[in-house]
């Protein structure tokens, strides 16, 4: 049981570590080889816990292994703690499954590459740091996971380096993940000051109350939003797409963006005290998925609709979480998972066909060149936008529900503002869908692809497989739980996170009902509006969801340009007069003065005795007659 | 206590001192200059003995001994460089070596 969680976590470590090691000793395919294998080797040691935690009573799933006291500080003794319980191995089997079904297609993904090595290197990196984020039995493994998964992604963004862009971005999603690791320090402080202690079990039970654990909340609640992308710290992620397209799959489907939503369902406690942030996390996540939402339906990049539309459905899992349905939000966060991998792995066979091009108004017509690629798309589409049934119909709608299950008006605010992004998400999805697939083909579509290498249109074997086999799970990987019919999965976990609100079958049924209309209505729009006829000018696209609401802009403009005014004034002010000035006068000194030192120095040994001797002299003198 | 009283081994050892300390500035022969310094030294020597004597203890006299002994080595070093400066047929003068004028 515990061996199988040290051999999941340390697999993608050791196979890291190793493609670095060997380096040009194995060759780039086989390092994807390396590194496939290896996740899929967390994968089962994750089934392997799983299985044995089936044989455990609810009550006593929950495993904790020390190997050995890592950090010892005073009082404080931090040990490398793993803690193997219903949710982190929920998380275990999300992360290094769908891990390494990405990192499976990866393999025909980034063939021809040059760096593939580094490239996989990179990948089990992510995957190991994903999971001691999961694993990590106190707080403080948590954060080093946090910070590591902060840095996977910045070598997996900015992996091409050669584009300026690529760079960019990976720099603005470590800067902004660093604010929220930042945030989250100073909230473990806080908790080591009053608690004494970062273990889970410990912290839990000493839980704070009052301002304290509203500072906390508020730290670990800024570790989360960043992490997560939602607003305000979101706009690394559209900005992420530079990245290869398997990596985006990997850091919106089963690492990076989910882990804001673990870390609200694994700290409820401490949350759960503060019910002022817990409001602020549920109006951020649905402020989120709303604006997210309609900006989404003004990008013109494939891979960018897809990026905020991860964003809304993170969003989802927010409010979810904050208003105490942690089931759901979980739930929805495994869902998630598999449609979204599928959305961006079939968006990457289309990037793929077309040798790179991302931008759908040069796509058109592609149903009829890829159809498997179409029917999985589709697929993945209608578990996003929450169809009966698809896997995101079971998880979205329990969340809705959820809502309605506080019974007071910012429940029914939330509610409002979920049903409006159920919408949003069918326009946008089938905008996408029916751009890129249906109608006539586009003249660059049909050159590309005639013209692409492959003998067959949709891409390599080893990159298919995988996209069928999620497929099949974003199909039906929604019927494990259907509140309220059977929910295994909030069993499952109540013993780490009883749900605060439990929706009545009523309120179920009016929350699905209305999300699943809304969804058709969604749908019906972006059919009316973009299946039949191609547009030259798209109705949906104005000015402010396509400058994505101005956020960058105003960084821009309260971050950027004042620290840009500062440094130029005090270039200009005082590096240059003052600093620079005083450093010219020193050194003159020096040079004048070792000039004139210098005579002294004449070469002839007997006026250095005389010296010695003189100075005898008056050091006696001055000896003797100070007596 | 035999012999003279002790201000005279002071007085001699202050004399000695003061010729080797002449004999090192105003000589320019590095063989003369090494052989005042030699004189510096075991003025010092009589002066290290003279106390010893005076307090009754042996502190001094080892003390002697070791600077004989560093004198003994200074000699070699010395006498050494003053020979490879022979063998070279430089001048033996002092004030000719300044090489390392600043």
């Amino acid at each position: 049981m515990n061996a199988a969680a040290w051999i999941c976590l340390l697999l993608p470590l050791a196979s890291a570590v190793g493609i670095t090691l060997t380096g040009p000793w194995i060759s780039r395919r086989a390092a994807g080889y390396v590194s496939t294998a290896t996740t899929m080797g967390a994968f089962v040691a994750a089934v392997v816990a799983f299985c044995f935690m089936l044989g455990d009573s609810p009550e006593e799933r929950a495993h904790t292994t020390t190997s050995w006291t890592w950090l010892s500080a005073g009082r404080y003794d931090f040990g490398l703690t793993l803690l193997t319980d219903q949710l982190s191995v929920m998380m275990m089997l999300i992360v290094a499954g769908v891990g390494s079904l990405i990192v499976a297609y990866s393999v025909g993904y980034m063939e021809g590459s040059n760096e593939e090595r580094r490239y996989f290197a990179y990948m089990s990196l992510f995957v190991f740091s994903m999971l001691l984020l999961v694993q990590g039995g106190n707080l403080l493994l948590l954060l080093a996971g946090w910070g590591m998964v902060g840095l996977s992604s910045y070598l997996l963004i900015g992996y091409d380096q050669h584009r300026p862009a690529a760079i960019r971005a990976a720099k603005k999603a470590f800067i902004m993940n660093a604010f929220g690791d930042a945030t989250m320090a100073l909230a473990l402080f806080l908790l080591v000051e009053k608690t004494g202690s970062l273990d889970y079990a410990d912290v839990f039970a000493n839980a704070p109350t009052g301002t304290v654990a509203t500072l906390v909340a508020l730290g670990l609640l800024g570790g989360a939003v960043a992490k997560s992308a939602q607003i305000p710290l979101h706009t690394w992620l559209p900005d992420a797409m530079e990245g290869p397209t398997p990596v985006s799959a990997l850091i919106h489907a089963a690492t990076m963006v989910t882990a804001g939503v673990y870390l609200l369902v694994r700290t409820h406690p401490l949350f759960e005290q503060a019910d002022f942030i817990l409001d602020l996390s549920a109006a951020l996540g649905a402020a989120t998925l709303l604006m997210a939402g309609l900006i989404a339906l003004a990008q013109w990049d494939i891979k960018r609709v897809i990026a905020y539309s991860t964003m809304s459905q993170i969003g989802y899992m927010f409010v979810g979480a904050s208003v105490g349905a942690y089931a759901s939000g979980m739930f929805h966060l495994m869902t998630h998972a598999f449609f979204k991998a599928l959305l961006f792995m079939t968006a990457g066979l289309v990037i793929h066909a077309l040798t790179g091009e991302q931008d759908i108004r040069k796509m058109g017509g592609l149903g009829k060149l890829m159809p498997w690629t179409r029917t999985l798309f589709l697929v993945g589409s209608l578990a996003l936008v929450g169809i009966f049934p698809f896997s995101g119909f079971f998880s979205k709608d329990p969340i809705i529900a959820s809502t309605l299950a506080r019974e007071d008006w910012f429940g029914y605010v939330l509610f409002a503002v979920a049903l409006a992004g159920t919408f949003l998400t069918g326009v946008y999805a089938f905008r996408l869908f029916f751009i890129v697939f249906t109608g006539e083909q586009s003249a660059f579509a049909r050159e590309r692809a005639t013209h692409s290498s492959h003998n067959d249109k949709e891409g390599p074997i080893s990159m298919l497989w995988t996209v069928v086999v999620l497929g099949v799970l974003a199909a039906f990987g929604g019927w494990i739980q259907f509140s309220p019919f059977w929910d295994p999965i909030t069993k499952w976990l109540e013993p780490v996170a009883a749900p605060l609100v439990v929706p009545t079958d009523t309120q179920e049924w009016v929350a699905s009902g209305c999300a699943l209309l809304l969804g058709l209505a969604g749908i019906g729009v972006a059919w009316s509006l973009y299946a039949r006829t191609r547009r030259e000018r798209d109705p949906l696209v104005v000015p402010l969801f396509a400058n994505k609401f101005y956020w960058d802009e105003l960084y821009d403009l309260i971050w950027y340009k004042p620290a840009d005014a500062i440094a130029r004034a005090l270039t200009w002010g005082f590096e240059r007069p003052v600093i620079g000035g005083s450093l010219t006068v020193i050194t003159r000194g020096f040079r004048v003065g070792s000039r004139e030192l210098a005579i002294v120095q004449n070469g002839l040994v007997r006026s250095y005795a005389l010296a010695l001797a003189g100075g005898l002299v008056i050091l006696t003198v001055i000896f003797v007659s100070a007596r | 206590m035999l012999g003279p009283d002790l201000s005279w081994f002071l007085v001699l050892s202050t004399m000695l001192f003061v010729i080797g300390a002449l004999g090192v500035m105003l000589r320019r022969s590095p063989l003369i200059i090494l052989l005042s310094v030699e004189i510096m030294l075991n003025g010092a020597n009589l002066a290290l003995i003279t106390f010893s004597r005076r307090w009754g203890q042996e502190d001094g006299q080892v003390f002697a001994i070791a600077v004989m002994a560093v004198a003994a080595s200074e000699v070699v070093v010395g006498l050494g460089l003053i020979v490879a400066m022979g063998r070279r047929n430089l001048e033996l003068d002092v004030d000719k070596f300044r090489t390392l004028r600043g």
